[in-house]
C-alpha cells in the first residue's frame, strides 16, 4: 500500500505542478473556457486519486476548489485576480498536504482553515448553485432501478382535497419517468360527476431512490387507493427506446398495459440493456486500458541500467564492425551492418525515454516571478525561450535551485525600482529573459536581465574588505565578475527576504558543477546581467565523424558537421588570410595539426570538415576522414575540466582513445588566438 | 571505520623519478599498469601527457617526472603509470602517474617519518608528508591528493630553492 500512496504522491506532485502553470496561463487569458477545463479537469483527477488513495483532507480541499471552476465553467462566476489568488496559495498548500507530516503542525491547520473559509466565501454568494453541485455529485451514486406504478385512486378522492396531479408530479421529480394516462373509466359526459376521480395512471419511473420513498409519495392515499409497485429491473429501462415505444403503444391500444404485460416487456428490454451495457463497460474499459498504455511509469534505476546497456553495447558493436572488416567472411558484412542499424536505433529510443522537456521547470519560475514581483513592487516582463528544450530528468530536476536563486537575484538585484529605471531611460517594467538552447553538444540555459549591472568595482571592493582577495590583486574583468560565485559573497547592500544570505552564487556553482555545468557571468552596469549555464550533453553517446589528425583519432559530432571537402595541402598552407574557396563561397578555416602544434602532414590531399559555427560555416582541416562512429562518451576526469575544447573522449572498436571536439570551442578558441594576433 | 583501518595501514608504495625515491600510502593506489600507448589531448599542459583506456573508462594521465620539475625523459621497459585515487574536495577522482619504476611496498611506522628539514629542500612543503629512512635510503612520502590535484598551476617545486639537489648532480 505504501508503494500506491508514494505513486500516488509522486503522480499528484506533477498534476498539482500542472494544475500551478495552468493557472498562471489562464491568469493571462482569464476568457480561454479550454483552459478553465483544464483547470477543472486537473483538479477533478487530483480529488479522485485522493480520495482513492485515503487522502481525504486534499479529496475535501480539492472538492471545495474545484467548485469554484465549476461555477466559472457554468458561467455563474467570473475569473478574478482574487479567485486565483486563492487557487494559487490552494495549490501551495496542496503540496504540502501530500507530506502527510504535515498535518500535525498547528499553521498547517490555521492555513488550511483560512483557504477554505475563502474559498467558501467565494462559492457562497451564490448558496443554492453550491447546493444543487453538491446534489449532483451525490446522484449517480445510487444504483438506478425501474419501477411500475399503478395508481388508481379512489373515486372520491378529491372529497379530501387531495389531488392527485400533484402526487404524480412529486413520484416524477424522484427520477426519470413515463407517465400513461388512463381514461377508459370516465363515463359519457352526461353522467360524470365532476367531483369524482376516473383516471388511473400507469408509471414507469427510473430512479436511485428505493420502493419506500416511492410508497412516501403515496403515504396519505394509501387507503383511499389501489396502488401497486413493483420494481422491474435494477436498469434505468427508460434509457431503452424500444422498452417505452412498446409501452406506450400498448397503452394506447388496450385500455391500460397492467402488470404482467409490462414485467414480460421488461425482462426482454432488460437483457437487451444488459447486453450493450456489457459491451460499453468492455468499451470503456478498453478505453482505460488505451490510455495506460501510452505511458507508463518507469523507475529511474531501471532506465540507467538500460542506459548503461544500450551504451555497452553500442561500443561491443563498434568493435564487431572493426572485426568484420578485419577478418573479410562472407555474410559477415551485412550482419554487421543490421546489427549497427538496429543499434543506432535502439539507442535513439533508449535516450529519448529519459529526455524530458524543461518545459515543467521553467513554468515554475513563473510562478516564482509573479510571486516576487507583488512582493516586491517591482513589474517584470517573464520571457521564456526554447521551452521544448530536452534535457535528461535528473538533471532537469539538479537545475531547478539554482536557476530558482538566478531568478530571484535577478529579480532582486537586477531589477531596479520603476522610479529609478524611468530616471535611467529604461521602461518601468523590468524584463527577464528566460532562454534554452542546443549549442553544438550541449544545452546552454541563459537568464538575462535588463537591470541595474553588476559594478565590477563595487565588487572587487567587497571582496577585499571580506578578505577574499588581497588588495594589490590585478584581475581581468571577467575574474571580477568571477568573485560572486566564491562563498561568503553577497553583493546585495541590505540582507532581503528573498536573496541576499550569502548563500546565493556559491551554491549555484556547486548545484551547477555537480552536473558537470558551468556557469558564467557577464554585466554591463546599467544595461543587466547575464548568467549562462552551460550544461554537458546529456547525451552519452552521439553520432560523430572519426577523423584522424597525425595518426591520432577524434571525432567530430555529425550534428554540427556541414559538408566534408578534400583539399590541396598547397591551398592551406600557403594562404595569408585563412580563407578558401569551397562551392563558390569564401570560407575561414583552421589547419588542427597546426593549431594543435604538429607538423605539416606530408600527403598531397586533406579533407575539410565544414562545420557550423553560431551562423557561419567553417572548415577544420584534418588529414583523413574515416568514416561515421557512434562514440560512446566518456568523462576525461577532472584533471581536463578546464579542457573544454574536447567534450569527451570515446573508446574505439580496437582500445584506442579517440577525443570527442567541442566544435563551438575550437573555433571560438582559435579565434580569438587569432584577433589577439 | 573504514578511515581508521586506512590509517592503521603503514603500507606504502615506493616509486622512482630520476634518482629520486618516493613514497605514496598504498589506500591512494588502485592499479600499476605497463606503459600503454597514450592518446594525446593537444593544447593540455606539458604534465598532462593524455589519456588511456582503463578497461573501458578513460585514464587521464599526468607524467611525474615533468610534475616534479625534471626533464622529461624515453619512456623504458620499467616506466608505470601508478592508478591513484585521489580525494577532490571530498570526491574521490581517478588519475594515472608515469613514473619511472615502481619499487617495493614497505611498511613504515608513523613514528619513522620525519618532518622535512625547513631549509634545502627542493619541494614545497605541502606536497610531502614527511621523510622516512629505510636501509641507508632517504623516502619522500608524498601526499597524493595535493601533487595529483586537478589544480593547474601547482608547482611542485620551490622556486626559492635550489633546483637540484646533490643527488641529482652526481646522478
Amino acid at each position: 500500500m505504501d508503494s500506491f500512496k508514494k505513486k500516488f504522491v509522486e503522480e499528484a506532485g506533477e498534476l498539482i505542478d500542472k494544475l500551478e502553470v495552468s493557472l498562471l496561463e489562464l491568469e493571462k487569458n482569464p476568457e480561454d473556457a479550454s483552459l478553465i477545463q483544464q483547470v477543472f479537469r486537473i483538479m477533478h483527477t487530483l480529488k479522485g486519486n485522493s480520495a482513492m488513495f485515503g487522502f481525504d483532507l486534499i479529496d475535501s480541499f480539492t472538492h471545495n476548489l474545484e467548485t469554484i471552476y465549476d461555477q466559472v465553467r457554468n458561467g455563474q462566476l467570473q475569473i478574478s485576480p482574487e479567485i486565483l489568488n486563492v487557487t494559487l496559495a490552494s495549490v501551495d498548500h496542496l503540496k504540502l498536504m501530500l507530506d502527510e507530516q504535515n498535518y500535525n503542525d498547528p499553521d498547517f491547520k490555521t492555513v488550511y482553515n483560512g483557504l477554505l473559509s475563502k474559498i467558501n466565501a467565494i462559492i457562497n454568494p451564490s448558496q443554492p448553485d453550491s447546493i444543487k453541485v453538491a446534489k449532483e455529485s451525490q446522484q449517480p451514486e445510487g444504483q438506478i432501478s425501474t419501477y411500475y406504478i399503478l395508481f388508481e385512486p379512489n373515486q372520491d378522492i378529491f372529497k379530501n382535497g387531495t389531488n392527485p396531479i400533484y402526487l404524480l408530479d412529486e413520484l416524477c421529480s424522484l427520477g426519470e419517468y413515463k407517465v400513461f394516462c388512463h381514461f377508459n373509466r370516465v363515463p359519457e359526459i352526461t353522467e360524470i360527476k365532476p367531483e369524482l376521480c376516473y383516471t388511473y395512471w400507469e408509471v414507469l419511473l427510473a430512479t436511485s431512490q428505493d420502493v419506500n420513498s416511492i410508497q412516501d409519495v403515496f403515504i396519505f392515499v394509501e387507503t383511499e387507493s389501489k396502488l401497486e409497485i413493483q420494481k422491474l429491473a435494477e436498469l434505468n429501462l427508460l434509457s431503452d427506446n424500444a422498452f417505452v415505444e412498446e409501452v406506450s403503444h400498448l397503452a394506447e391500444v388496450q385500455k391500460d398495459v397492467g402488470l404482467v404485460t409490462v414485467q414480460r416487456i421488461a425482462t426482454k428490454a432488460a437483457a437487451r440493456l444488459n447486453k450493450a451495457k456489457a459491451e460499453q463497460f468492455t468499451k470503456e474499459r478498453m478505453a482505460v486500458k488505451d490510455k495506460s498504455a501510452s505511458s507508463i511509469r518507469v523507475s529511474s534505476d531501471k532506465l540507467d541500467h538500460l542506459m548503461n546497456l544500450v551504451s555497452e553495447l553500442v561500443t561491443t558493436q563498434a568493435r564487431l564492425s572493426l572485426f568484420a572488416e578485419q577478418t573479410n567472411v562472407p555474410g559477415l558484412a551485412p550482419i554487421v551492418e543490421n546489427v549497427q542499424k538496429l543499434t543506432r536505433q535502439l539507442r535513439d529510443i533508449a535516450f529519448s525515454i529519459v529526455l524530458i522537456p524543461i518545459e515543467n521547470l521553467f513554468g515554475r519560475f513563473q510562478r516564482l516571478v509573479r510571486d516576487l514581483s507583488a512582493e516586491l513592487h517591482k513589474e517584470v516582463d517573464f520571457i521564456i525561450e526554447g521551452a521544448d528544450t530536452e534535457l535528461d530528468k535528473t538533471i532537469i530536476e539538479n537545475l531547478s535551485d539554482p536557476l530558482m536563486h538566478i531568478i530571484r537575484n535577478s529579480m532582486d538585484h537586477g531589477i531596479e525600482d520603476a522610479r529609478v529605471r524611468l530616471a535611467n531611460g529604461k521602461p518601468a517594467k523590468g524584463k527577464i529573459h528566460l532562454k534554452a538552447f542546443y549549442s553544438g553538444a550541449n544545452v546552454i540555459i541563459q537568464v538575462t536581465d535588463d537591470g541595474a549591472g553588476i559594478d565590477p568595482e563595487f565588487i572587487r571592493e567587497k571582496a577585499i574588505s571580506k578578505g577574499l582577495i588581497p588588495p594589490d590583486r590585478k584581475m581581468s574583468r571577467k575574474e571580477i565578475l568571477d568573485l560572486i560565485f566564491l562563498p561568503g559573497f553577497s553583493t546585495a547592500k541590505k540582507v532581503t527576504d528573498v536573496s541576499g544570505r550569502g548563500v546565493g552564487m556559491d551554491v549555484v556553482k556547486k548545484k551547477i558543477s555537480d552536473i558537470r555545468g558551468e556557469v558564467e557571468v557577464e554585466s554591463e552596469v546599467g544595461q543587466g546581467t547575464t548568467i549562462t549555464i552551460k550544461l554537458p550533453l546529456t547525451l552519452s553517446i552521439i553520432d560523430g565523424l572519426l577523423v584522424s589528425i597525425d595518426n591520432s583519432p577524434f571525432v567530430i559530432p555529425l550534428s554540427s558537421i556541414d559538408k566534408i571537402y578534400a583539399i590541396e595541402k598547397e591551398s592551406i598552407y600557403n594562404t595569408y588570410n585563412n580563407l578558401v574557396a569551397l562551392d563558390g563561397a569564401q570560407v575561414p578555416f583552421f589547419s588542427l595539426r597546426k593549431e594543435f602544434n604538429l607538423k605539416p602532414s606530408d600527403e598531397e590531399l586533406e579533407q575539410i570538415v565544414v562545420v557550423n559555427f553560431e551562423d557561419n560555416r567553417v572548415g577544420l582541416v584534418v588529414d583523413h576522414v574515416i568514416g561515421e562512429y557512434q562514440a560512446v562518451l566518456k568523462p576525461m576526469g577532472k584533471h581536463y575540466k578546464n579542457h573544454d575544447i574536447f567534450s569527451g573522449a570515446t573508446i574505439l572498436g580496437d582500445g584506442t582513445v579517440a577525443l570527442v571536439m567541442d566544435t563551438n570551442k575550437i573555433i571560438k578558441m582559435f579565434a580569438n588566438i587569432k584577433a589577439v594576433k | 571505520m573504514e578511515a581508521e583501518n586506512k590509517n592503521q595501514i603503514k603500507s606504502y608504495l615506493t616509486f622512482k623519478l630520476g634518482n629520486e625515491e618516493f613514497a605514496a600510502h598504498v589506500s591512494k593506489v588502485l592499479n600499476i599498469l605497463e606503459m600503454t600507448p597514450i592518446t594525446k589531448v593537444p593544447k593540455a599542459p606539458d604534465y598532462m601527457k593524455g589519456v588511456i583506456n582503463l578497461r573501458g573508462a578513460v585514464l587521464p594521465v599526468i607524467d611525474a617526472r615533468i610534475k616534479f620539475g625534471m626533464p622529461e625523459t624515453e619512456y623504458t621497459n620499467n616506466t608505470c603509470i601508478i592508478v591513484l585515487d585521489i580525494d577532490v574536495d571530498g570526491e574521490s577522482v581517478h588519475v594515472g602517474a608515469i613514473v619511472d619504476s615502481v619499487q617495493a611496498v614497505l611498511e613504515i611506522d608513523n613514528n619513522q617519518i620525519m618532518p622535512l628539514p625547513s631549509l634545502g629542500s627542493r619541494y614545497k612543503s605541502e606536497f610531502i608528508i614527511g621523510m622516512a629512512k629505510v636501509e641507508d635510503r632517504f623516502i619522500i612520502i608524498l601526499n597524493m591528493d595535493a601533487v595529483f590535484s586537478v589544480d593547474e598551476i601547482t608547482e611542485i617545486v620551490d622556486a626559492n630553492q635550489p633546483q637540484a639537489t646533490d643527488d641529482e648532480k652526481r646522478g
